[in-house]
This record gives structure tokens, sequence and C-alpha cells, in this order.
């Protein structure tokens, strides 16, 4: 075996409240394109932002060809030959795409004629059709990620990691760059391609290494010598972090969360959720499997009224809610806990007071002013319930854990009594304590007759919460399963469409 | 290979805005007695001008008092704007349209009873700065136009519209020919409260506490705190951002147009293109100052108005006014770039590429 490209070895990162990569190990060979595969929250991309120098890893050793190197910044990485092309583009929409290739590495003296026929002449030896004088924002979305590709080959890098690169693109776009990365390693380059999709895995690499829950479980195993459904187990993994129990066993009634042939569009303009038409009834909880970037944003986003919606319609407790304001849903008995909580679900800039009533500040009026004692009396009985720790009611969000954080944001949503609960990763990054107290708070909720709809990337908690699981893949429902009947693997496969 | 980088404290340094003013201004009269040096005027003297015309005695204090008004009632209005992430450099025309608001009332109602008409003109102005600033709400709102370019471009509308006024309908008989507008009321004059400083001083001082206080206690006030530090929260949270900024930006022009009030009814007699005075981009600099925050805005306004009243002051010297502005810009140099270091450090750090 030649000189690995690169090699990653016992990496950790750790977060506020999160691990994100727990001794993860990688090594590239030269010439090949080499998958990294995992669920979200397996620490992909955190392992990736560590090799291309947008983070410094709290431990382990990077070596590039050898030679052992420490990163303080991406240019760094990208003098040491390591480019990245990121999930979210960062290319400037008003210049050309020449000029978005040569930015940051531009000669003083701009000779853009010069510049112009070099960028071709590049994107010619890859293959790509390129024209260098077109402004960004006119390209679609797999045209942009080649102007990425460019430019990283721009600055002669000899490693480039992909983000998963196929989430923007169509199959079509899925096949063209298949070619280029190719085209990519036959000139000695390696590829880190990080992806879900297995298809993609088999049909573009040559080796892949797996992680689960920030450590590699598989390292660099060639893709000819395994099947999908053995990538899948590597992937889904066997055992849970924490204990769930037996599973459960709900006494399902009324109707009380009905989604009929949604579809939504979400803001890159692709069709993420696709006719899907799904029921919650009360006392039950649905878990929604499937790997992410699969529609499950968009569709609990579209439920709770912060997306809109194509066609369809979302009846929440008897009430069709699809063209109805967030607040009217909330009054209508929905609680939302959304999969971004510091983004989204909470402030974390404001007091715990702030966060804690945000729901029900408006019961809390006086006039035009807002009775702070309530407020804070109500907020001390939540964190009381809940077991919040928190210094004081004053202090401010971000200085709460993981856990407690999610917590709040559970209890905030549960203590308006809700008849649908949509819950979005509700345990993901938490310790085992964390993950416990919340699946446990969910599912008394479910209990009291709550309709609970749950989307999860960890099959075990949804096995061992789940009255029914659905399969959630590009928008649709692809799958039902019974999880106390259904093996891991049929549920795994379906997640990643190997028999689709 | 070593590099300079400016990294931002964990921890601010504890009462480091004061701190960092202080030295802002040692750096600014060292600065300045280079300037003066080289111009050929007494550094001293200068100097000692400067103090004696902004806080040497309570006629001078006083008077520096007045000019603080306005600066820190803009110098709200812009951190009420602020407070969602939105630029309002359009002060100077809401304080023209307020104070042109003011009059119109003051025109309307020339017999009022002097308290009540001085409220009905503050009122107006307060509408009309809000009415000023609600376009490029609305328009930022609904269709994402740049606040900063038509609040901007509405300082010119409110200055044309006076001048129009001054030459035609609202032209003074009694002016022999001269273009200004009749004069406001006598009685819509504000009382003096010590020495030459007018009621306005306390009116702005009410305003800003009035504000801190609804801010911190009312819905409104807890709602725009989500809405300015966490959009996609508030959006959650069922609270309309459309309405906030259009809101916000009502607000702030109403604090602004109320400015242009208190000086018709404070400094002027009458309703002039000259009424602003500048504030409306002064005000901009007080509030970037004191960090957008309304408690900061009336000490640096004080701070700045002083500075202003002291640098027009040596022009009597004989010192050119040239010299004076650039003297006032190195002090604000000082302050700014010092309070950039209350915040930030400056650090020396090592990169290594390869090992």
């Amino acid at each position: 075996m030649n000189q690995a490209a690169v090699e990653l070895d016992g990496i950790w990162k750790r977060f506020p409240g999160v691990i994100a990569n727990a001794g993860a190990s990688l090594t590239v060979r030269p010439g090949t394109v080499h998958a990294v595969l995992g669920e979200n929250g397996a620490g992909k991309t955190t392992l990736m932002n560590c090799l291309a120098g947008v983070y410094l890893p709290d431990d382990g050793t990077i070596r590039i060809d050898g030679q052992e190197v420490r990163f303080s910044s991406p240019a760094d990485a990208l003098a040491a030959g390591i480019g990245m092309v990121h999930q979210e583009f960062r290319l400037v929409p008003t210049f050309t795409v020449a000029e978005n290739v040569v930015l940051g590495s531009a000669p003083s003296i701009l000779d853009m004629t010069a510049i112009n026929g070099a960028v071709a002449a590049l994107a010619e030896r890859f293959g790509f059709d390129a024209d260098p004088e077109r402004p960004v924002w006119q390209l679609s979305m797999g045209e942009r990620q080649r102007v990425e590709i460019l430019k990283a080959l721009w600055r002669d890098a000899r490693v480039l990691i992909l983000d998963e690169p196929t989430a923007v693109l169509t199959p079509q776009e899925a096949v063209e760059l298949g070619a280029v990365l190719r085209q990519m390693v036959e000139e000695g380059r390696a590829v880190v391609f990080i992806s879900h999709k297995l298809d993609e895995v088999t049909a573009f690499c040559d080796e892949a290494t797996v992680l689960r829950g920030g450590s590699t479980v598989a390292s660099s195993i060639a893709i000819a010598d395994v099947d999908s459904g053995q990538l899948a187990e590597l992937m889904v993994g066997s055992s849970s972090v924490a204990n769930p129990g037996p599973p459960h066993v709900g006494v399902p009634g009324d109707v009380l969360l009905d989604v009929c042939k949604l579809t939504v569009t979400d803001s890159r303009g692709l069709t993420a959720v696709d006719s899907l038409s799904l029921e919650v009834r009360s006392g039950e909880i649905v878990g929604i499997a499937g790997v992410a970037g699969n529609g499950q944003r968009s569709l609990t986003d579209a439920i709770a009224g912060l997306e809109t919606v194509d066609s369809g319609s979302v009846t929440i407790n008897g009430i069709d809610v699809t063209t109805t304001g967030i607040r009217e849903r909330v009054n209508s008995g929905l609680a939302y806990i959304p999969e971004d909580r510091l983004g989204v679900g909470l402030a974390p800039k404001l007091p715990v007071t702030h966060n804690a009533v945000m729901r029900s500040y408006r019961t809390m009026r006086q006039g035009p002013m807002l009775s702070w004692d309530r407020a804070k009396a109500f907020s001390q009985n939540l964190i009381e319930r809940f077991g919040v720790k928190v210094g004081r009611v004053d202090d401010p969000l971000a200085s709460l854990s993981g856990g407690n954080l999610q917590r709040l944001l559970l209890g905030r949503e549960l203590s308006g009594n809700p008849s649908v609960v949509v819950a979005a990763q509700p345990t993901r990054g938490l310790d085992v304590a964390g993950v416990g107290a919340i699946q446990n708070l969910l599912v008394s909720q479910c209990d009291e007759g709550t309709a609970v709809l749950m989307i999860s990337e960890d099959l075990d908690e949804l096995i061992a919460l789940a009255d029914r699981i659905l399969v959630m893949s590009r928008g649709r429902i692809v799958g039902q399963f019974d999880p106390r009947q259904a093996s891991r693997a049929e549920i795994g496969e379906a997640m990643i469409g190997a028999h689709s | 290979m070593k590099r300079l980088v400016l990294a931002r404290r964990e921890h601010p340094t504890r009462g480091g805005q004061p701190v960092a003013f202080l030295f802002g201004l040692v750096f600014a009269l060292i600065g300045g007695a280079l300037l003066l040096t080289i111009s050929g005027d007494p550094v001293f003297d200068t100097y000692e001008r400067m103090w004696d015309r902004s806080f040497g005695s309570f006629d001078t204090i006083s008077a520096t008092f007045n000019r603080a008004v306005p600066l820190a009632l803009v110098g709200l209005a812009v951190s009420i704007a602020a407070t969602m992430g939105l630029w309002n450099i359009g002060a100077e025309g809401q304080i023209l349209f307020g104070a042109t608001a003011a009059t119109f009332v003051g025109r309307l109602f020339p017999d009022l009873p002097g308290p009540i008409l001085i409220i009905a003109m503050l009122l107006a102005a307060a509408l009309g700065g809000a009415l000023w600033a609600f376009g490029p709400g609305l328009a930022r709102a609904e269709i994402g136009v740049s606040e900063i370019i038509t609040t901007l471009m509405l300082n010119e509308v409110a200055l044309r519209l006076i001048i129009y006024l001054q030459t035609t309908k609202w032209k003074d008989p009694d002016g022999f020919g001269f273009p200004q507008i009749t004069a406001r009321p006598e009685q819509a004059k504000l009382g003096a409260i010590w020495e030459r400083a007018h009621l306005g001083v306390l009116i702005a001082l009410a305003v800003i506490a009035a504000f801190a206080w609804f801010m911190n206690r009312s819905v409104w006030g807890y709602e725009l705190k989500i809405a300015g530090s966490s959009p996609k929260t508030a959006t959650y949270a069922g609270i309309s951002m459309r309405r906030k900024v259009i809101g916000v930006m009502a607000l702030s022009g109403a604090v602004a147009g109320f400015a242009g009030g208190i000086e018709l009814s404070g400094s002027a007699v009458r309703l002039s293109e000259n009424i602003s005075n500048g504030f409306g981009f002064a005000g901009i600099i007080v509030a970037a100052l004191a960090l957008m925050r309304p408690s900061g805005v009336a000490v640096v306004a004080l701070a700045f108005s002083a500075l202003q009243v002291g640098g027009l002051s040596i022009q009597t010297l004989g010192v050119s006014s040239a010299v004076s502005t650039i003297l006032q810009a190195l002090i604000l140099f000082g302050a700014i770039g010092a309070a950039v270091l209350s915040t930030y450090q400056i650090r020396l750090i090592e990169r290594k590429v390869t090992a």
C-alpha cells in the first residue's frame, strides 16, 4: 500500500454539550474516491471540517502525505492541498464563474482575458461545461457546485472533500459528477465523498469508512467486498446508546394529526415533500425513519406552519390548518420541537425566562405590559417540573447544557397540554441521561392521549418508542413497519433506498 | 510564521466602555496637540477654550445640555432601529418633517395656550417622523428594499419640502421678502429649567427612560427582543417579523421627528432647513459609541455635544475651522478605536502549517 494522502488518527472534537468526534480516524489513499458514511450526527461533517482547517481538533493527529500538520484556518488547509466543497456554497452571486474561481488567489494585476482562458482550460480538462464569463447567480445548483470544485482545483487541491455533494443535484448531474471525480483520481488526487446514499457510494467510490456516534466503526473497507445490506447495518448500528426498555404499546384513538397528499418545495426550489400522506392517532407514537435530507425538515416545518405548502392539507385536531399561521396551529393544540433547537426553537442570547414563556406570554399580558412576576413564576414552575438545571432564570440561555436546553424546550411545548406533538430529532446529540429523560417525557405525554410524530435518525430509538415506523425517502413514505416485527436490516435498507 | 489578529475578548472588560473613552480622549488630545503645533496655534489655550466653552461655567454647561438633546434623541432613534438590525440613517429627514408637522399644527392653532400647543406640536412632530420612516419600513418588510437607501433619500425630500414652503405657502409676510417661514407661536417655546437649559433636556431623559422601561416590561419589547436576537425563533413563536420591522422603523422615525419638534420649540424660533443641523448624522455616531444601548445614549450625547460646542468655540480664537473639524474627528477616532479594543484584543499568534 502506498503512502496515504490523508491520515486522521484519534480525532476528538467537543462542542458545548455534544461530543461530535470521539477518537475518529480516517485513512485516504491517493487515486481513490473514499466514501465517509454515517447517519446524521455521526460526526462526518465535523471530522471533515477538522481536516479542512475549519475546526481545530481537541485531540488527535492529522497527517498529509505522512507529514503531521496543524491547520488553524481553511487557508492553511488549502495551502497544504486540502479543498472542501461545503453543503452551502460559498460563492459571490454577482461575480462571474472565473472571478469566483480565482477569488482569494488572484494575481494582483487582473488580466481577466487570461484568467478566463485559464479557467476555461481547467474546466475542459475535467470535462466541465462551464462558461467562465457567466455570473454565478444565473447558474443552477449543479453548475454552482462545479464552480466550487473548480475553485479547489484552481488551487491545485490534491485532496478534495465533498460534503453530501449529490443532495442538490438531479440524478443526471450526479452521474456527471461521478465521471468528474473519476477523472480527478486518475490524476492521482484523492476525493473524500460524504454521503448517505448507498447507490451512489457503490457507483462512485473505491473505499468506505463508516462513522457512528463520533467514532470510526469500519475503516477503509473496499466497496467491492461488501453489499449494501452490510453497509446499512454498519451505519445504523445494532446497539443503542440509551437503554430504551421494552417497546412502547399505545392505545390508538381518534386521528389528531392528518397530513393529506402534502407537497412542499424547499428554499432551493426542490420538491422536498412529495404528495405525502400520514395520520397520527391519539395515544400513538408514529416514528419517521430516514436518512437526513429526505424532506423530514420540510415535512415538520410545513406541519408547524414555518414552510408554505404547495398542495395537500394538514389537519390538527379536526381543524384544517393548511393555510393558517403558526399561532393558530399552536392554539389548535400543536406542539413543535424543531430540529434546530438553538436556531429555531430557542433564543440563546435571551434569559431562561424569556425562552420559557415563548408560547404562553400572550396569556400573561396586562394591557400592553407583560407581567414578569407571572412569567418568572411560570418558568420557575417549568424548570422544577421538567428538572431543568439552571443557575438563575435571568441567566442567558446559552449557559445551559444541551440536555437542559432540550428539557426546557420540550417542557415549554408540553406545558400547553398539546393534542399533537411533532418532535424532530428530539434526542440528537444528548447524553444518555438526557436521551432517557426526553424519551420518557414523550412517552408519558403520548399515554395521556396525545398524538406524537417523532422524526429520528436513530433507528433503535424509533424501534423502542414508536407504535408504527414510517420510512421517508426523497420526500415520500416508502415503507411502513411494525417495530415489534420488522428487523433492523429491513428498515435500514428501506431508509437508504437499497431496494427502491 | 507570526501574525497579528483582532480577537474578540471572552469577557468584555468590566467598565471597559468609559475607560476606553478616556483612553481615546488622551490619544486624541496628544494627536490634536501635534496638529495644533503644526498649524501654529497655541495648544493649551485652544484646549482651555474648548473646555471653558463646553463645561467651563453653568452658562456653557447648560448650553451643552441643550445641544445634547437632539443628539441623544437621534441616538435613541438609531438604536431603536438597530434592535432589529435596521439602519435608520434618515433621522435628518425625520427631524425636518417632524418639525414641519409641528409647524403645521402651530399655524393651525396659533392661539392655543402654551402647554397645550407644545404638547400638540410635539405629538405632531413624532407622528410626522413616524410617517417619514413608515414608508422605508414598509418597503423593507414587504419587498426587501434596503432601508438605508430609502431613509437617506427621504432626507432630501424633507429638505426640499421646507425650501418649497419657505418660498411659497408658508413664507413670512413680515420677512422683507427674505425666504423664511413665519415664526412659530411665541407661547410654544419650551421653558428654561436651569440657566440656558430648556425643558427639552428633561423631556429627552424621560423619553429615553420610558423607552428602556417599555422595552424591558412590555409584550412588544419582549417580542422585539426575540425578533432582534433570533429572527427564525421569532417566526417559530408566531411573531410577525414583517410587523416588527414596520413598527420599529416607525417608532425610530417618531423619536427622530420628536427631536425635530423639541428643536423647533427649544432652540429655534421658526422652521428652516437648518433645524436638523446635522444632528441626524451625528446621532448615528452617538448610537454607535453607545453600542446601541439606550442607557448609554444620553451620556455619549452629552460628551459629543461638548465636543461640538468646544470645537466651534475655538474658531473664535483664530483656529481655522478645518483644524477644529479635524480635532473633533481625532477625538471621535480615539473613542471609536478604544471602544473596539474594549471588546476585542490584539494578539500575536503563531501559525503553523507544518510541524
